[in-house]
Parts: C-alpha cells; structure tokens; sequence
C-alpha cells in the first residue's frame, strides 16, 4: 500500500520533469528508499501521468517480483542507495547537459546558481549506458562524492533526502548548461565575478 | 595528524594522578572525534551496572578533528559519560570558547575517573596540567566558580554549580557562564566526583593539512550561511526562540505538559517578543557567524537566554506566559547548573499531578511566582525539590502515577508534539541519550523545508529519513560542528572541510557511515545495559489519547509502524539489535560479542 503523500510527490515531481522538458514521454525514472524496500517508477510508465498502478515496490538487496515490473535502471538505483546516503534518486535526460557531457570529462557552472549549488558534476561514460553492471560500479561511486552526476550521452542520476531535492539538482544542472551553450554563441571573453573560480574545478 | 593534536589527557582523580598518553589513531580514523570517540573510549571505561554516580563512572571530554580550525562554528566540545537520570550511554555538547582553548592546550580528549576525597578543580594550560583544591568553592553558582577561578579572554572554565554539586540527576555544567552541557546530568557526573570545575587555556596552532582548500571550502560554506534566511537572519534576529509562533502555527507546541499542543501565550514568549522587548544584543560562539545567542535583561536582571526550548519548558509547558518570569527562571538555571528542559519539563509533570490531586501541592499550571523558588529548592534538594531532583520519570513513578512523566528512557521531551510530527515522534523514542531533539532534528524536513518538506503527519518513509538525520547528527556532532551550520551547509562541505583539515579524504557517504557507525556503538552500549526494544517507546499519551484541538486535532503518533520500519531501515532485528552483518560492515562487529545474551 503507497501512502498517499508519497504518490503525490511521485507525480507532482515526474510531471515536472516532463513539463521542464528534462525526459521524453516515457524516458527518465524516479524511486525512494523506504528502509530495505524502494518504490520506484514502472517500467514504460510516463512520468508525466503517474497513477499508483504506474509505482512497484520492490526489496533494495534482493530480487523479488517486483523487478518483473521496474524501471530498466532498477539495478543502478539499488546501487546507489546500497552505497550513499540516498532516500531517492532522480534519472532524467537533460539535452544540454547530455550535449555538453559528449564532449566534457566534467561540467563546471559558470553562473551564480550552479556554482553555489553544485559547483562541479563529473561524467562518467559507459560502454552499454543503460542498467549495465558498469554503471552499478561507476555511478554509485561518483555519487558518494556528488549529489549529480552525468553519464555520456545518456543522462544524469541525482540524489537526495526526497524527490524534490534530486529533482533540484537536474533542474539546476540543465540551467547551468543552458547557460553555457548560450555563453558560448555570444563567445565573448567572460568579466570574473566569483573569486578563486578555478577552484571549482578541483572541487 | 593533521587535525588532531594527538594527546589525551588521563585524570584518576582518586589517584590524584594525571597522565598524557597518545590519542588512538584507529578509534579517531573511525569516529572521528567529539561524541563519536567519546562513545568508543566509554565503551572500554566504563562496563554494564556501573552506577554513573559512582567513581566507577567516567566522564570523556572530546573536541574534533575541526575544532579550532579556520571552518566555521569550530568551537564546540562533546562530553560522553554514563546518565544518572537515564541510565544510558551520554553525550552532550556546547559551544562557547572552551573546546577551542582545550584543543589548543594540546589535547584531542580529557578523560576523567575516579573521585576525590575532596572538591577539586582542574588547570589545564600548555604550560602544565595540575588538580587544586577546590574546597572553598563548593556551593558557589557558575558565575562566582568561573570569576574566581579567573575567567578571561584568554581563559575558559567549565563549572557546575549547586545542582552538580548535590546530586541532581539533570544538572548541567555550564562553559563560560553561558554555554551548557545541558541535557542528562553531567553536571551530577562531575559533582559525584567532587570535580567543581576545568578551567583551560591554550593557543597553539591545529595543524591543517591544506589551509588554501579549507580557504575555498570556507568560503563556499559562507555562501550558503548567508543565503539562508534562517541562519542569515532569522537566527541571529530572534534566536532560536524564532520558531516558537511557527512550530504553535501547525499545533505542535506542547502545553500544560503535553496536554494539548498549542498554546495561547506564544506569542507573547516568541523570539520577536523577545528581540522587542529583553533583549540587548546577540551573541556568539567562537568562530560563529550566525549568532543565535541572547543577551537579555529583565527589570531584575541581565544574562543570556532564553532559548526556544528553554521558553517552552518554563513557558508553555508549564502554562507560563510571564516572559521575564521566565527569562529569570533562565538566568536562575544557569547560575545553578541545571538543565533547562528537564527542569521545566519535570515542574510541568509535578503541576499537572497537582492539578489531578495526585500530589498535595500548591503548583498549578500558569503560577510563574513558584518557578525561582521551586528551582532552587531542587539545586539544594530541599522539600519537594528533593524529589523533583531525580527527574520527572523517577518522581511519578515514585507517587505511582508514571504516565504523567512525559519523557523517553527517563530523559524529559524537548519542545515538539510527536502526534503533530511523527517523524520527530520516531526520533524521540530511538534517540540513544533519551527524547531528543539534537540527535537529528526532524524540525527541518517536518516544519521549515530544509532540505525540502516532507508531510509531517506522513508515517511511511518517516523512518529512513530519521536514520539518515540520525547519522548525519552523530557525523556531525564528531568532527564536531553546530547543527545550525548544517541548517544551511550540507554535509558535503563538512565532509571537504575534514578532508582539507586531515588530508584524507572523506566523501560525503563516508562522514554518514561514520555516524551510522557512532549510532550503533551507542546502541550497543544500551542493549549491554540491558535496554530493549520496550524502552524504544513514547508516554502513552503520544500513542493513546489523540490532540484534542488545533490544526493537529485527531492525531496520534504512529509510531508501531514506524518502529519496524526504522528497525528493517538501520539493519536491525525486530528486537532493534543490530545484525553481525550490518555491525561487520561497520567495522565494529568484534563488541557485539561483549554483550552475552544478546550476540546472535
């Protein structure tokens, strides 16, 4: 049984995502960590009408029949919650950050919010880029140092306490990119305005 | 070691011996320091059945790997003991100057065991460490053992006063005449071993391992600190006392002992009350930008507070909307070395026993004229204040009527209604010291939205959200910072800021599993003291009768469900001990088998 407050932050924050143009009409998963069980998006499900049909609850450690039904990235979520802090994860395709991750080790923010927030979020590239053993191993990591982090050409996984919080950090990151795609067809060299602004590149 | 100063202090104060001896790297790598290297070294100190006011007790001083350091709020020191009012493994911290002169005297952890035959006080400053005769100062408040004993810019005194000295089981010991070990009696602690006072000085440098890093990690922290309203404003403007008119607002201000949890009089005990009318400046921790303390003075007097908890326990808990009754009632705990919660929580339970007639009493709820005199009478255990001194659970239970002690394991429960917050509900009965609302306060998700607002009344996924609070709290309380900071700077800055001091690298999930590690030790020194499952509970009152009124009307708190559920969530069994495989992850399975019949 899904309380009813958690199935409304299911919806309210995948209909966001899909509003904000952060995931295509099926693309993109959300789960929370509920002690040894997560409830996380049905696979082929739309974000952006969830139903309480459209949420699987399924054990963290171990298979069970709910991996019949979960989101194709079931296996990196779990990972991700075994290995951080996590209460829920947030997967979304964001097409600046997706460009930009195609040719960056590393996206650096340049504008105010970005770099307050996230200051830097690494890339990490696998060779099968969807629910693959080599995300399990590479994800997780990376996100026990950075609370976003980009897979090449894929998309970004975020954590936090709840769903708006990882939400938070996509929705920043896209900003972020947006601005530098912008920034760049102005191509003007830039005024510094945040001190010691190298620094966030070895943050 | 950068961070550390590598030293501990060992004081036998039966022996009348003190010795120096090098800090255990292993245990400071793996609890970093403050109240989690507390924890391990009580663990060793002090067995199961040890009477905590018996020499046998031990008191463990500790500051962090960051006290002392460029980082912000960097002051605080952790005091790790057994309780006399609950029974449990400890800790408690506070701010002030104390811990950073102590760091910088050379020392990670003062350990103190044994008793004297006498009062005595403690010097410690780089130039040497010697234990005085304190006799002539037994019976002096805080501020006449800190004046005396040459209080100064350069030199802190940690004192009890009169309540430590006989016995009180919730006394405080008080850090330059303001900042208090507050909750649990290690006041009682150390005036069961005649120690009147430490005081210190010391100004050597922490070794940092990258100073330029914590430059930049210092800064960005500052960012945050500056942006959030509340650490940028409404903290330093109203004190913690801030939140009294919002946390009424959603009816969950306790009142007339958790009677019902709105009270009429808020307004008139909130913090803008206070910043119209008493107060006269902030004030600050060392290393503090924030500031949440006040300097207030009443028609009588001046001093610092009162705190949110402090207008609560003398204030609506008791009924009491008499602010400079109970700013003075503040001054008067202060002065005396007691706790301000239990002590206005324990009045609150006597004052509604009075009014049902179970005991023969003039207190009545609202009668702000008996607070002085009541609390003086329980520092000097005189008359009923001689009951009121062993704290509110052992006094009804002792006139048979134990549901009137609204507390968990003994320890009396801070300023919030687990009905109106049930994921504060589940925080009070797991926290390892007893209720509290400083072992990862759930006011953030629950009322103010930080990091982001969860459904106070939500019980399914309240419980993992709790461990996680839980544990970024004991990370936090190690290194050891102010949990204010942690309003507005996540933990990934405390985990860059280690980083920068030590030169090993923490990463955010590893600062949380050191406090996942630091909870369990602490629960597995409850269950080898024999606490179980039955004692992870809430006063009947929370689980039975609903709020009768406010926007809270109608509840209870569900904590049954969530208490299985925060079981499954920390790896526990159904009987809340920890599993070997979850303790071995920990790095800590080896004390699981110091506990016989627990073990599996």
């Amino acid at each position: 049984m899904i309380d009813e407050q958690v199935l409304r932050s299911f919806q309210e924050i995948g209909r966001d995502l899909y509003v904000a143009g952060l995931v295509s009409s099926h693309g993109g998963n959300l789960s929370v960590r509920f002690g040894d069980r997560i409830i996380i998006k049905r696979r082929g499900a739309m974000l952006g009408r969830l139903t309480e049909e459209d949420l699987v609850e399924t054990r963290l450690a171990k298979p069970d029949s709910g991996v019949m039904l979960a989101s194709t990235e079931l296996v990196v979520h779990r990972a991700i919650y075994l290995a951080t802090p996590a209460l829920a994860v947030v997967h979304a395709h964001p097409r600046a950050a997706i460009a930009l991750s195609l040719s960056r080790e590393e996206i650096v923010p340049i504008d105010n919010e970005g770099s307050y927030l996230l200051h830097k979020v690494p890339v990490v590239a696998a060779e099968f880029a969807s629910g693959s053993a080599e995300m399990v191993e590479k994800l997780p990591a990376a996100l026990r140092q950075y609370k976003i982090v980009m897979l090449r050409g894929h998309g970004c996984f975020s954590i936090g306490q709840t769903l708006d919080e990882a939400f938070q950090w996509v929705s920043c990151l896209e900003e972020s990119c947006e601005i530098i795609l912008a920034a760049k067809l102005i191509d003007e060299p830039f005024l510094e305005y945040r001190k010691m602004s190298e620094e966030y590149r070895s943050w | 070691m950068n961070g550390w100063m590598g030293k501990v202090l060992d004081v036998d104060l039966t022996a009348g011996e003190t010795r120096v001896v090098p800090l255990d790297a292993d245990a400071a790598r793996l609890f970093i320091g403050g109240r989690g290297l507390g924890a391990r070294y009580l663990w060793d100190l002090v067995g199961p059945g040890v009477d905590p006011l018996s020499p046998e007790n031990a008191l463990v001083i500790c500051t962090g790997p960051l006290t002392g350091t460029a980082f912000q709020t960097t002051s605080r020191f952790s005091t790790t003991t057994k309780s006399p009012l609950t029974g449990t493994i400890l800790d408690a911290n506070c701010g002030g100057f104390w811990g950073m002169r102590f760091k910088r005297a050379g020392f990670d952890a003062l350990i103190v065991r044994g008793r004297a035959s006498h009062p005595v006080s403690l010097e410690i400053t780089a130039g040497g460490i010697s234990i005085d005769d304190a006799s002539h100062l037994w019976g002096k408040t805080v501020p006449e053992t800190a004046q005396a004993l040459g209080q100064s810019t350069r030199r802190s005194v940690l004192c009890i006063g009169p309540a430590g000295e006989n016995l009180v089981r919730f006394a405080s010991a008080i850090s330059d005449c303001t900042r208090a070990l507050g909750r649990g009696g290690v006041g009682a602690v150390m005036g069961s071993k005649n120690l009147k006072a430490i005081a210190v000085e010391g100004d050597a440098r922490v070794e940092v391992a990258d100073r330029e890093r914590l430059r930049f990690v210092r800064y960005e922290a500052s960012k945050h600190l500056t942006a959030s309203p509340l650490t940028s404003q409404g903290l330093p403007q109203f004190g913690t006392a801030g939140v009294v008119n919002v946390v009424n607002a959603i009816g969950a201000l306790p009142t007339r002992n958790f009677q019902e949890s709105q009270f009429e009089g808020a307004e008139r005990i909130s913090g803008e009350t206070i910043a119209e009318s008493i107060l006269v400046r902030k004030s600050a921790c060392w290393s503090c930008p924030i500031a949440c303390g006040r300097v207030t003075r009443t028609a009588h007097a001046q001093g610092e507070g009162p705190e949110y908890e402090t207008v609560w326990a003398l204030g609506a808990a008791c009924g009491i909307d008499d602010l400079e009754a109970i700013t003075e009632a503040n001054y008067l705990c202060n002065d005396l070395g007691l706790d301000t919660i239990s002590a206005g929580a324990t009045i609150a339970c006597a004052m509604e026993m009075a009014e049902r007639r179970v005991i023969d009493s003039e207190l009545r709820f609202g009668r702000a004229d008996l607070l002085k005199p009541l609390l003086r009478d329980i520092a000097h255990r005189a008359g009923l204040g001689d009951e009121l001194a062993e704290g509110s659970r052992r006094f009804a239970e002792k006139r048979e009527a134990p549901q009137y002690s609204m507390s968990v394991k003994g320890m009396e429960m801070p300023a919030y209604d687990p009905r109106a917050m049930q994921g504060q509900g589940l925080l009070f009965a797991t926290s390892n010291r007893g209720a509290c609302h400083m072992r990862g306060n759930m006011l953030g998700p629950e009322v103010l939205g930080l990091p982001k607002l969860v459904h106070r009344l939500q019980a399914q996924g309240k419980a993992p959200m709790v461990m996680l609070h839980q544990d970024s709290a004991a990370a936090i309380d190690s290194l050891i910072v102010c949990k204010f900071t942690n309003m507005a700077v996540a933990e990934e800055y405390f985990a860059r800021a280690l980083s920068a001091v030590t030169g090993v690298s923490f990463s955010t999930g590893d600062l949380i599993r050191a406090g996942e590690r630091i909870w369990n030790l602490e629960r597995l020194y409850n269950l080898r003291e024999g606490f179980t499952r039955a004692d992870d509970t809430l006063p009947r009152r929370m689980l039975d009768d609903p709020i009768a009124a406010g926007p809270s009307k109608g509840w209870v708190s569900r904590l049954p469900e969530m208490l299985d559920e925060y079981y499954a969530t920390r790896g526990w069994d159904v009987d809340g001990v920890p599993g070997r495989e979850k303790l071995a992850e920990l790095g800590i399975e080896r004390l699981l088998e110091q506990i016989p019949g627990v073990a599996k």
